[in-house]
């Protein structure tokens, strides 16, 4: 494997829950992010699924330097990257780009697509002259798929269809020419039709420029034929992480079976025996002890209120914490 | 909610208030800059004053007659306007710089300078303006600058607070967090993002503070507190009204100089509400708009006689077409002859990408579309009636007796200020005979448990439910009145997928276990196949594909439903690769001549561009046996 | 818990704002060039030891705060007074026992002269306020309604012509009018010198005086409530539950009676607490047009006779009130908006 272009050792984010008041003087955090570890090569692609709450964004906002993580450490291309200056953390910002959910909330309506596309390169002051930055402008957008570029330089968000307008977020942080790209939910606001070409577009990039991609989504239908690896999260951490394939055929924790169960196939005659969870996701406040998953899981055992279990390697590379995991 | 300045001044040239404000606001205006010119007289003239040139009547020399001391009225007046301009506007520029910035960096900032500012906001605008002006200037000297100054330097609360929340508002947005996201700086996000989004706020609020800071110093003036040396509206009203103008009964000196004040407040006024109308419109989803019923034409012979086979149909819906008027421009097709059948049990899928009328077909249903929605053709037969004949007094009575729908986004669905189980009620006091409290308890009760929400609940409410309970609250509402039909649309595409999938069980368990009829309506072909008996497929207003749930998705004859199925990720097949359809879907004021789905489908030939292609009749499977496509190709083999 | 923690935050705020207008309103009078021991003392016709009886009377002797004799920081040198013995200290151990000082032009104490016009400026606003919130609602509502119809335009546009219209002028024109033309009044609360037989004539001719006092504030503010109402209606009435309401198979005047107008009435609550203020800048230009012997008219003569122990009176009375008014509206707002508790 190739070596590791960012990695995150023990990671904690927590915020304070309320401050505290007259009524209330012990301080209470939401464990946002609660200890979570993993690797991600150059030009990987890892996908970090799980439901809403579970930690998934304030993790991918940590990594941008945006939130200050509480504990842990974070490793970008050998360099410590987990508290950084002012400057070292513009730096690093050209670096690793992001691209959200919403793409009809993260574009400036009043600005036109060549002010946005071409902003980044005013911050940072990349480009040399006026016309380095419109020929940078028009190949970022050309790269995403604005073709040709003249006639989306002068148009804005609105007059764009949300296809459209995710390309020009993409385009956005392709500018900067980052190494890692962190897509937090990319797809889920488009209709489904839309939805292959805005993937195939990433899977492009990635294989052109050699990015690697952190794709967030709660979504595991898409992930199969997406990423290369597949980390599952739980309440902050994450409970099973390994080689896409193996994690889709053979999953280990009882949380990845049951989430995988609820994926519907679009295929009337595959209806299966599907495993719903009862309940909601508990606060991220008051921690179940033990294993986390366990108020909620089918298969608990007495222990599992106790021992927060530990990592199992299922296979090289395919690891799940649960106790249950080691007696198979 | 944020035009670009193009769209923004064609929205406000059609807005007739705004326009005529702004054409007296600059009548106003170049009255104040002209008036040496246009005044018969200069306001320190003093000609020799006779008795009877005191409050002479309006008349040939005098056009509004003359004051207390002999002056022309109609000069005097024509010069306030000076006064009570630069008042307005240099006051109201500095309640709104002071306003302006506090508000940015409160709202920006947040933390402890939001707290402290807004707090300093929340007292001074507690304190009565007026009473403190009047104080103020009272205890200092009364000249035009002090007055701009005094009024200017209290008048910043309103614009503060707005300011605030506006900026709350716009740093929430994800583009402030995608310009952090790419190193950008406070100042620069400030600069490029906040301001230009504050901006339009500001303008509509700055024309308000104008008219207040205008109507300030006429009052002070009016109390006597006015600059002795500038002759302002209100001093004219003061002089006259404190020196006899009443008793003399010379009604000129006392509404001219009144005149001029309401002309631009008023001028004001109208500007305001007529930006604020173009900035925030919401009339267009007034929900109890009047609307002109158009009856609907008679219906043309339907295109497809629906089979009766197993069980009773409830629901037959015939060639619907609905529009949408749009000032100056045709109406916009957004559903065009649509037709299916809703059996007693059945489970009808109703799929579509976004804008494909699907929302819309339902409304219809129920008679629920926006003022601008109109049925222009075909018919709804529920219970041997025709749901777009009967008047409104019966679709009345059907609604949630008949048909019940529940609606995606529970949150917004339910009133927030009355708890679940009086909305349950009410829905049952409407149409069931019970008012008894203790019967109507137990039936809230019933409900609740049937969709798992434990019923001591009941008195709760929706903003202490989860998400995931407020949705199961809709559902217990929907099955208040036992109606035969519930429509579902979209109703968990907000939910967590494990959510999703409880909300769903919950619902193919009720439909089991009470015989529910059922139209669910989504974007997900994946809970589709999963649930529903029949599905129909909807593209750009029309049918594109309509047969059981094995046939669409194991048979599928429409281009658009093939590519749907490949574009689908499916969790069983990891590693295929997914296939786009290129293009997107066509805008309703711009529909395609010919097929909709012609300018993205693969098998496109040239008829299809051209020729609008008929509903063709295949054999099909399902509790229907039927099976429509609407494709050329169909029809070739 | 959670209301109580509301109304206590609600409470304590109100009363910090109330000690904050009083801190500003005993500086405003020593600070600002025309503070009372100059411009009161000023008239040349006094002879020094009448300006140090006023001095001594007024207690303007006694230093302003602590350690200087006024606000002038040079003066900051040795500290030897003794903190009660100073002005702000007497002043607020003065209002403490409700005394607010003496008038310098009727010499009476100036809580007796302001509490009996308290209480007249508090039937006028009372009134107005009743009557502009009941018409203005109705409009508003109507309007909304009926929105973008013949009924909204004329709504809309009378309460904008309403909303422009100068106080002091609009009561000019009814009194020219009223007393032209009905034989009203021309000012006043009582006709004076009248003796009353009955109390129906009594009742009779306080209802002439008020007349166009109130009428002038109705049509006001009325302007005023109706673009509120409509526009927060216009608002609540796009909500989705409006739709699941109709869609419920409610009738529209169900519709609008409960489920819209409870829920158009928060933001109402909330500016009609906001514009308080100008409510009180109504009634001082109508009780001065109308002479009618309330606080605002109290400030307009106390202005008008440099009469400044009067004047800080009226202020004090008239911003305590506000904030008092403004303190009921949150704890109403608290009670029609249960998300309030969940806060």
């Amino acid at each position: 494997m190739n070596p590791a272009l960012l990695s995150v050792q023990d990671l904690h984010k927590r915020f304070l829950a309320g401050r505290p008041s007259l009524f209330q003087r012990v301080e209470k955090f939401v464990r946002a992010v609660d200890g979570v570890s993993f690797e991600l090569a150059k030009g990987e692609i890892l996908a970090l699924v799980g439901e809403s709450g579970c930690g998934k964004s304030t993790l991918a906002l940590t990594l941008m330097g945006l939130e200050h993580p509480t504990g842990g450490q974070i490793i970008f291309e050998g360099r410590d990257a987990t508290h950084l200056a002012v400057a070292p953390l513009k730096e690093l910002r050209r670096h690793i780009q992001m691209i959200f959910q919403d793409p009809y909330e993260s574009l400036n309506p009043t600005q036109t697509v060549g002010e946005i596309v071409g902003e980044p390169l005013d911050v940072h002051g990349l480009a040399a002259d006026k016309a380095d930055r419109d020929e940078r402008v028009r190949q970022a957008l050309e790269d995403s798929g604005l073709k040709p570029p003249e006639n989306f330089l002068h148009r804005f968000p609105h007059e764009l269809s949300g296809g459209q307008r995710q390309r020009v977020v993409i385009a956005g942080a392709l500018v900067l020419e980052p190494t890692l790209l962190l897509a937090d939910e990319p797809v889920s606001m488009l209709d489904v039709s839309i939805r292959a070409e805005i993937l195939n577009l990433l899977l492009e990039i990635r294989q052109t420029r050699g990015i690697s991609i952190l794709f967030i989504t709660h979504d595991l239908g898409t992930v199969g034929y997406f990423a290369d690896r597949v980390a599952v999260m739980y309440l902050g951490r994450i409970v099973e992480i390994g080689a896409t394939r193996e994690v889709l055929k053979n999953p280990q924790h009882p949380y990845t079976k049951a989430l995988l169960s609820v994926v519907p196939v679009p295929n009337p005659r595959l209806r299966r025996e599907r495993i719903i969870l009862q309940g909601e996701t508990p606060n991220p406040i008051d921690l179940p002890t033990g294993c986390r998953f366990h108020p909620r899981c089918p298969v608990a055992v007495a222990e599992c209120k106790k021992v927060d279990p530990p990592f199992v390697q299922v296979l090289d590379g395919h690891e799940a914490a649960c106790l249950l995991v080691r007696r198979d | 909610m944020n035009p670009t300045p193009k769209s923004f001044f064609q929205t406000f040239a059609r807005n007739r208030m705004g326009l005529v404000g702004l054409v007296m606001l600059v009548v106003a205006i170049i009255t104040a800059v002209f008036a040496h010119r246009i005044a018969p007289n200069d306001p320190g003239d003093s000609v020799r004053v006779t008795i009877d040139d005191i409050y002479a009547a309006p008349g040939a020399t005098h056009w509004l007659g003359t004051d207390d001391a002999g002056k022309d009225v109609l000069s005097n007046f024509i010069f306030g306007a000076r006064v009570s301009l630069i008042v307005g506007f240099f006051a109201s520029f500095i309640s709104i710089v002071i306003g302006g910035v506090i508000g940015i960096v409160a709202g920006f900032y947040g933390g402890r300078v939001e707290n402290s500012l807004m707090r300093f906001t929340d007292i001074m605008l507690v304190i009565p303006d007026l009473p403190l002006i009047v104080v103020i200037i009272a205890l200092t000297k009364p000249s035009l600058w002090n007055i701009i100054f005094v009024i200017g330097l209290l008048g910043w609360t309103t614009t503060a607070r707005l300011v605030r929340s506006q900026t709350l508002a716009v740093k929430s947005r994800k583009f402030v967090l995608r310009a952090r996201a790419i190193g950008a700086g406070n100042m620069h996000i400030i600069r490029r993002h906040i301001l230009p989004l504050v901006m339009p706020l500001i303008v509509v609020n700055t024309v308000l503070v104008i008219s207040l800071a205008i109507l300030n110093e006429s009052t002070l003036s009016f109390l006597g507190l006015g600059d002795p040396t500038a002759l302002s509206w209100g001093q004219m009203l003061n002089f006259a009204f404190g020196r006899g103008a009443m008793s003399a009964g010379a009604w000129w000196a006392l509404v001219t100089p009144g005149f001029g004040i309401v002309w631009v407040v008023l001028a004001l006024t109208l500007l305001g509400q007529g930006l604020e109308q173009v900035l925030n419109p919401r009339l267009e989803t007034h929900h109890l708009s009047v609307i002109k019923e158009d009856t609907p034409p008679s219906p043309a012979a339907a295109t497809l006689v629906p089979d009766f086979r197993q069980s009773r149909i409830l629901l037959d819906v015939r060639d619907l077409s609905i529009d949408y008027l749009v000032p100056d421009q045709p109406s916009a097709h957004a559903v065009q002859k649509v037709s299916f059948q809703l059996r007693e049990g059945e489970l009808l899928g109703l799929v579509g990408e976004s804008g494909c009328g699907k929302t819309t077909l339902m409304l219809a249903l129920m008679r629920l579309l926006p003022a601008a929605g109109r049925i222009v053709n075909g018919q709804v037969i529920f219970e041997g009636r025709d749901l777009t004949q009967v008047s409104e007094e019966e679709i009345t009575d059907i609604r949630w007796k008949g048909i019940a729908i529940v609606f995606q986004g529970a949150m917004n669905a339910l009133n927030p200020v009355r708890t679940v189980g009086d909305q349950i009620s009410e829905a049952i006091r409407q149409h069931l005979d019970i008012t008894e409290k203790a019967k109507l308890d137990a039936r809230v009760a019933e409900l609740l448990e049937l969709v798992g929400i434990s019923p001591d609940r009941a008195g709760h409410y929706p903003h202490q439910y989860s998400g995931g309970m407020r949705q199961r609250a809709m559902i217990a509402m929907a099955l208040a009145c036992n109606p035969q039909v519930i429509i579902a649309d979209e109703p968990t595409t907000a939910l967590d997928v494990m959510i999703q999938a409880q909300i769903l069980e919950l619902l193919a368990s009720l439909q089991k276990r009470l015989g529910l009829s059922i139209i669910f309506v989504t974007h997900d072909l994946g809970v589709v196949a999963e649930m529903c008996d029949s599905v129909l497929v909807m593209y750009g207003g029309v049918t594109a594909e309509y047969a059981g749930v094995d046939t669409i998705y194991n048979e599928p004859r429409h281009p658009y439903t093939q590519e749907l199925l490949k574009a689908f990720p499916d969790l069983t097949r990891p590693g295929e690769k997914l296939a786009a359809i290129p293009g997107y879907p066509p805008r309703l004021n711009a529909l395609p001549p010919g097929c909709l789905f012609a300018p993205r489908c693969p098998l496109a030939f040239d008829r299809c561009h051209v020729d609008i292609p008929a509903l063709h009749r295949l054999k099909g499977s399902g509790i229907n046996n039927m099976h429509v496509a609407s494709c050329h190709l169909v029809e070739a083999k | 818990m959670q209301r109580s923690r509301y109304l206590l935050r609600k409470t304590s705020w109100a009363l910090f704002t109330v000690l904050f207008v009083i801190v500003l309103n005993f500086f405003l009078f020593r600070i600002l060039p025309g503070d009372p021991a100059r411009a009161g003392i000023r008239d040349p016709r006094l002879t020094k030891e009448a300006v140090e009886a006023i001095r001594v009377r007024f207690g303007l002797d006694k230093p302003v705060i602590n350690c200087f004799e006024s606000l002038n920081p040079i003066q900051l040198g040795s500290c030897v007074v003794n903190p009660f013995q100073t002005q702000f200290f007497i002043y607020v151990g003065n209002l403490l026992r409700g005394e607010l000082g003496f008038s310098f032009h009727s010499n009476r104490p100036v809580a007796d002269v302001l509490s009996e016009r308290l209480w007249n400026t508090l039937l006028l606003i009372g009134a107005g306020q009743i009557l502009a919130i009941i018409v203005g609602m109705f409009f508003g509502i109507a309007a909304a309604w009926k929105a973008r119809t013949p009924i909204d335009y004329v709504f809309l546009l009378t309460s904008l012509l309403a909303w422009s219209l100068p106080t002091f002028w609009l009561g000019i024109i009814l009194l020219f009018w009223g007393s032209k033309e009905l034989g009203l009044p021309i000012g006043g609360k009582a006709t004076a010198g009248a003796n009353f037989v009955t109390v129906w004539a009594e009742w009779k001719d306080l209802g002439e005086h008020i007349l166009l006092p109130t009428l002038t504030y109705t049509i006001v503010f009325m302007g005023e409530y109706m673009l509120i109402m409509r526009s927060s209606l216009l608002d609540v009435l796009s909500e989705d539950y409006i739709l699941t309401a109709k869609a419920k198979g409610l009738r529209t005047f169900q519709i609008l009676k409960d489920h819209a107008l409870k829920n158009a009435m928060l933001p109402m609550v909330t500016l009609i607490a906001i514009n308080l203020g100008f409510t009180v800048a109504g009634a001082v230009q109508i009780e001065t047009v109308f002479s009618w012997p309330g606080l605002g008219g109290a400030i307009f003569e106390a202005v008008g006779r440099r009469d400044f122990p009067v004047l800080q009176g009226a202020f004090l009375l008239i911003a305590i009130s506000v904030i008092i008014a403004n303190l009921i509206a949150d704890l109403t707002y608290s009670y029609l908006d249960p998300r309030v508790q969940a806060e």
